[in-house]
């Protein structure tokens, strides 16, 4: 089992220049300590025009300052987003092998399509094609960084051959994933033989049957990369405190912050019925009743909030479920002291992470 | 360690609903509406129009988003009738509902079912809505004046799963009890046919559809369903001054 951190980047009203910065600098230095405890991976969200949720429009940018300020811990696109309004599928191929030449070979790539209309309408995107669209880059993506030269004509790009630049320094490739939110995504990601990074927050018992799934289906897929990579990673919240009562109730805190800034967030399904985002996203899963305006959805069981021995428990369910790795959210829009947030990662480092194996499951080398 | 501090409405919740009408809580029963022509569009407008016209316990959607339903039923226990609502999109909690400023019905005895079951502000009108080849179209007239077109074209039929609109259920103002609350109507859908397409208001009179400074200007969605609908008492009211996750949420 390993750790890591995930990053939406949420900033608390008003934006002021010295808010954000704070928030990315603080960001930057959970980080630091975070490598030094044992963590082996930070995760960057892309999001757009999700005001206080999160400001973190150029997540390359906040894995180069990281890459930077450290030597081993691992720098993942969390994802990047797979449709034509944002990005150009060259343009992640090129920003994805320059980090992972800065960081000397350590870029895990994640890929999704995004969720919202806040993003899709803003960047006025074709909302019925983005799981099309993410289907195309990414089998484009990791030939432009294996062949010396590549084009293609697609349902949505068309490229004439080129010398896509810079290569990654990791051969053949990075590791690809796909954001997992709704049911049956995941089995999209073992189909393609990727890594499948669970957004959907949850208890640890809903999540092993589509863990089981996606190792059964794995078995047999077809990689859309180099090798399969048969990993997988769950966002989960952390906050780790010597007084379990207290460290339950600040999580909680942490939780609901997050729940009433993604509340305000307009989910693609609320303003634009589509047949490809039929299910809840991730932003749905915190509604609990739809019908009931003031209840407060239970903490899920599988939050690692608490002392050393509850979040030791908690870790080892997930592992058992099947759980690669678990990511962390350890912050939610400047809510708690930096000096509290260093401090549970510090403590989660010296108490909870000597129990886990630190060593990688070897990836499977091909389909 | 700071408190949560979000984006609220900014109007009083004193001036919310001074002319609200009693809402009449004896009548707790289901009732069921056959086959329910319902066209819905959303529009985004900017958030400095909304947020003044928003109670200050409601959270605005990001984007600011305006929703006009109209619903046209041909037969059922209530009889034939047409009705047109419109509203914004907000937050209760983090819970999505469309706060209703203006209400049109063209049966003035269900009108006032409406208005006393669930606080709408119904003004008795001529609503229409009719289906053809090439769009749908809605109008609202009120004392032979049109005050609303609107049009949905390019319509594709939605199907298999994703045959279904989320509709953000109606939040009126309405007196109970103890002073004015805010009351939502719950309904459940049954599907028959759904398509989406791109809506149009060419005919918009903001100051007599109930707000003059709020007005559709960028097209979200439009859509068309027929459906069974299920439409269910009052169960929550929540103050127009006291957010739903500070205690302002109550049971009925």
């Amino acid at each position: 089992m390993e750790f890591g951190l995930i990053y939406e980047l949420s900033t608390p009203r008003p934006f002021t220049r010295e808010t954000q910065k704070a928030v990315y600098e603080n960001a930057i230095a959970q980080v630091v300590v975070a490598e030094q405890m044992g963590f082996s991976s930070v995760w960057c969200v892309e999001h757009h025009f999700l005001e206080e949720y999160s400001h973190s429009s150029c997540p390359e940018m906040f894995l180069t300052a990281v890459a930077r300020e450290t030597s081993k811990i691992r720098v993942g696109f969390g994802i990047a987003t797979c449709v034509p309004s944002f990005h150009h599928p060259i343009r992640w191929a090129e920003k994805a092998a320059f980090l992972d030449i800065l960081s000397g070979g350590r870029v895990e790539f994640g890929t999704g399509r995004s969720s919202t209309w806040n993003e899709l309408g803003g960047f006025d995107s074709v909302v019925d094609d983005t799981k099309k669209t993410w289907d195309e880059y990414i089998r484009v993506i990791p030939k432009m960084w294996m062949n010396e030269r590549f084009g293609y004509q697609g349902q949505y790009h068309t490229m004439p051959e080129r010398n896509v630049l810079p290569k990654p320094w990791q051969k053949p490739h990075p590791p690809m994933w796909v954001a997992v939110t709704t049911n049956g995504t995941e089995l999209d990601a073992a189909d393609r033989g990727m890594g499948a990074l669970i957004l959907s927050i949850s208890d640890v018992e809903r999540n092993v049957p589509r863990i089981a799934a996606y190792r059964e289906r794995i078995k047999h897929c077809n990689p859309v990369g180099a090798f399969v990579n048969d990993q997988i990673a769950i966002a989960n919240w952390m906050y780790c405190h010597p007084d379990g009562a207290l460290a339950k109730q600040r999580g909680e805190e942490l939780v609901s912050t997050f729940g009433y800034m993604a509340g305000q967030t307009v989910e693609v399904s609320e303003a634009y019925p589509a047949s490809n985002y039929t299910a809840l996203g991730l932003l749905g899963t915190l509604r609990a009743d739809p019908t009931a305006p003031g209840d407060q959805k239970p903490i899920s069981s599988g939050l690692c909030f608490g002392n050393p021995a509850t979040i030791i428990d908690t870790c080892k369910r997930w592992e058992a479920a099947g759980a690669d790795q678990l990511v962390f959210m350890i912050q939610a829009r400047e809510h708690l002291p930096q000096a509290d947030i260093l401090e549970s990662l510090r403590l989660f480092g010296r108490e909870v992470m000597p129990h886990f194996s630190q060593q990688r499951r070897p990836r499977a080398v091909n389909g | 360690m700071s408190a949560i501090e979000l984006l609220y409405g900014q109007r009083s919740g004193d001036t919310v609903g001074l002319n609200a009408t009693t809402l009449d809580l004896s009548s707790r029963g289901e009732v069921s509406l056959p086959a329910v022509e319902i066209h819905y569009c959303l529009f985004e407008l900017p958030m400095a129009h909304m947020l003044p016209r928003l109670p200050e316990s409601l959270h605005p959607s990001i984007p600011a988003i305006l929703g006009i339903t109209v619903w046209r039923c041909s037969a059922g226990p209530l009889g034939p009738f047409s009705l047109a609502w419109i509203g914004l999109a907000c937050r209760t909690g983090i819970k999505p509902r469309h706060f209703i400023h203006s209400a049109f019905c063209d049966n003035e005895e269900v009108g006032r079912w409406f208005k006393s079951r669930y606080g709408f502000p119904c003004q008795t009108a001529l609503v229409h809505s009719l289906e053809t080849y090439d769009r749908i179209h809605s109008r609202v007239e009120l004392e032979g004046t049109p005050i609303l077109d609107l049009e949905t074209h390019r319509l594709q039929p939605l199907v298999g799963l994703g045959a279904m609109v989320k509709y953000s259920p109606p939040l009126n103002p309405a007196r109970l009890e103890n002073g004015v609350a805010l009351v939502q109507m719950e309904a459940t859908f049954e599907f028959m046919r759904v398509a989406r397409g791109v809506p149009h208001a060419p005919t918009y009179a903001a100051a007599a559809l109930g707000d003059d400074s709020l007005r559709p200007v960028y097209a979200v969605s439009g859509t068309f369903a027929v459906a069974n609908i299920g439409l269910h008492p009052p169960r929550f009211s929540l103050s127009p001054r006291l957010p739903a996750e500070q205690g302002g949420a109550k049971k009925i």
